[in-house]
């Protein structure tokens, strides 16, 4: 990465402060009262011990192991239900047949906690990697399917017209312009649907076990390491906010048109 | 020439039973190839309807639309369109939107870039070929929409109300654009529009059709002098007198709106 030698100034460091500054008075604040002995340590230890029980987990690779089982099963089922939700949500929009099929399962299923079939998926399909990834399918497929359905709906007819005028044929005008004119929704509908693939992993994890983040999170309470799981929660924000940037960053760079 | 439309007892309803509205009523036109032809009419009286049967967007209830004596089955390359809201792929730059009918028609990449900067020069919009539609403004935007459409060299031209949205200065331009173009292009053209200066000062013939359901009322033969500049010609007593005739055939059929 380049990294602007000039920019790691002190002012600039300074600079960067001030944006969370709110964040960093916080964390002040948890050092200094955890410090002073006001809260009892095992509900919430010193910032300075989670960071270093952090730093433990990341240098024995622990840490790393879970994160990597987390992310795996949270975007296996992300792929698996972008594949399906895009494919299901564009023929409801553009057939009459899907659209009475599917309508009505997207009505229900969309609102549905899908959490709370944890205890049915543990039973049908075990508590591996294969019953998490097909909760994340189901728990994301609703918001994918939603936003690729309004959106092709939602393609300026004229745009249709123009295609078909210039000579494109039915099995091309997918491609050609209902896919690229509805791809800001699509990717409206992953970025919904990529916090909620982590949540659903998460919980998973803490619930069945089987490693990652969660069952790591979790290990901390019960095995009376509290520091352990504020070290997970640490690497869990850090993951949301990379991944948030990430999706924002891809947004602007493949949809610049918009 | 080619680009001959013809129209014999189009019937057009839309809806059933209850629902059931006739948008178009026994209408039966001709237009020659290379023909520039204006619709007017006041609004509801089916002329979009009718662009659009032509194009082969709708389908007809009743009598018969061809091209060259051929009837009309859906869209096809013989014919363009040109919507008041430009339609321009947004995903596209200027130029890729230029290129798309040509690579539609499987035109060989060099050939199909030279044939869209041609029209892509011819509509000024040298500069801007890596912009996207969203960088444009709204005069731009339609001289796109033409230039994609001339780049396929369809022999009919369908225009919506192609300047509607402009503001009078710039629709001026494109008009006067647009009549260089078909000047050279030799394009048969349908133009939709409720602008009744506009019909005259562009158009060999004036079509006025009548409220609901909507037929041919009359048509006026304009015959100007066009390669003379545009004050010449809006001052022109013939440019008036039929402004005039057109003004007062449409009158007749907004009154009517007003008066059941």
């Amino acid at each position: 990465m380049d990294v602007d030698v000039r920019s790691l100034d002190a002012s600039s460091v300074v600079d960067s402060l001030k944006s969370i500054y709110s964040l960093v008075l916080l964390l002040v604040l948890w050092e200094v009262v955890t410090r002073m002995g006001l809260i009892y340590p095992y509900f919430l230890p010193q910032l300075s011990v989670v960071i270093d029980e952090f730093v433990l987990l990341v240098s024995s690779g622990q840490m790393i192991h879970a994160a990597y089982l987390t992310l795996m099963r949270a975007f296996v089922g992300l792929a698996g239900a972008a594949v399906a939700g895009v494919v299901i949500g564009i023929l409801c929009a553009r057939n009459a047949l899907f659209e009475w099929f599917f309508d009505p399962i997207i009505k229900i299923g969309y609102p549905v906690p899908v959490i709370s079939l944890v205890p049915v998926f543990m039973l049908w399909f075990g508590i591996g990697d294969v019953s998490k990834i097909i909760m994340v399918v189901v728990g994301t497929f609703w918001p994918v399917a939603v936003n690729a359905r309004d959106a092709t709906r939602q393609v300026d007819r004229n745009l249709i017209r123009s295609a078909r005028m210039m000579g494109t044929g039915d099995r091309r005008l997918l491609w050609r312009v209902i896919l690229p004119a509805a791809s800001p929704g699509i990717f409206t509908g992953l970025q919904i649907a990529t916090p909620i693939a982590l949540i659903i992993t998460f919980v998973f994890e803490m619930v069945a076990g089987g490693g990652g983040l969660g069952a790591l999170e979790i290990a901390g309470v019960r095995g009376f390491n509290s520091a352990q799981t504020y070290a997970v929660i640490f690497a869990i924000i850090a993951i949301g906010l990379v991944l948030d940037r990430l999706l924002r960053a891809a947004r602007t760079r493949l949809l610049d048109w918009t | 020439m080619d680009g001959r439309i013809g129209i014999s007892h189009l019937e057009k309803v839309y809806g059933e039973g209850s629902e059931r509205t006739k948008a178009i009523d026994d209408l039966s036109f001709d237009i020659d190839g290379g023909e520039f032809t204006s619709v007017v009419g006041p609004s509801g009286c089916g002329k979009s309807t009718l662009l659009y049967i032509i194009a082969g967007f709708l389908d007809i209830t009743n009598g018969t639309v061809s091209v060259d004596g051929t009837p009309i089955d859906g869209p096809g390359t013989d014919r363009g369109v040109v919507f008041q809201d430009y339609a321009l792929f947004p995903w596209r730059t200027v130029k890729e939107n230029v290129l798309y009918g040509l690579e539609e028609a499987g035109v060989p990449d060099e050939e199909a870039d030279a044939t869209a900067q041609r029209f892509i020069d011819m509509m000024d919009l040298s500069g801007f070929e890596n912009k996207y539609p969203k960088e444009l403004s709204g005069g731009m935007k339609q001289r796109v929409a033409l230039a994609r459409t001339l780049a396929y060299d369809p022999k009919i031209l369908l225009m919506d109300e192609p300047f509607g949205a402009l503001d009078q200065p710039l629709r001026e331009t494109l008009q006067d654009q647009l009549i260089d173009i078909w000047g050279d292009l030799d394009k048969t053209v349908v133009f939709i529009t409720h602008d009744v200066e506009e019909a005259v000062y562009l158009s060999e013939r004036v079509m006025i059709m009548t409220r609901h359901p909507g037929t041919k009322k009359t048509v006026t033969e304009v015959d100007l002098d066009r390669s003379r500049p545009r004050e010449d010609i809006v001052t022109s007593e013939e440019f008036t007198r039929k402004k005039n005739e057109v003004w007062r055939s449409l009158r007749e059929e907004t009154k009517s709106e007003v008066q059941p």
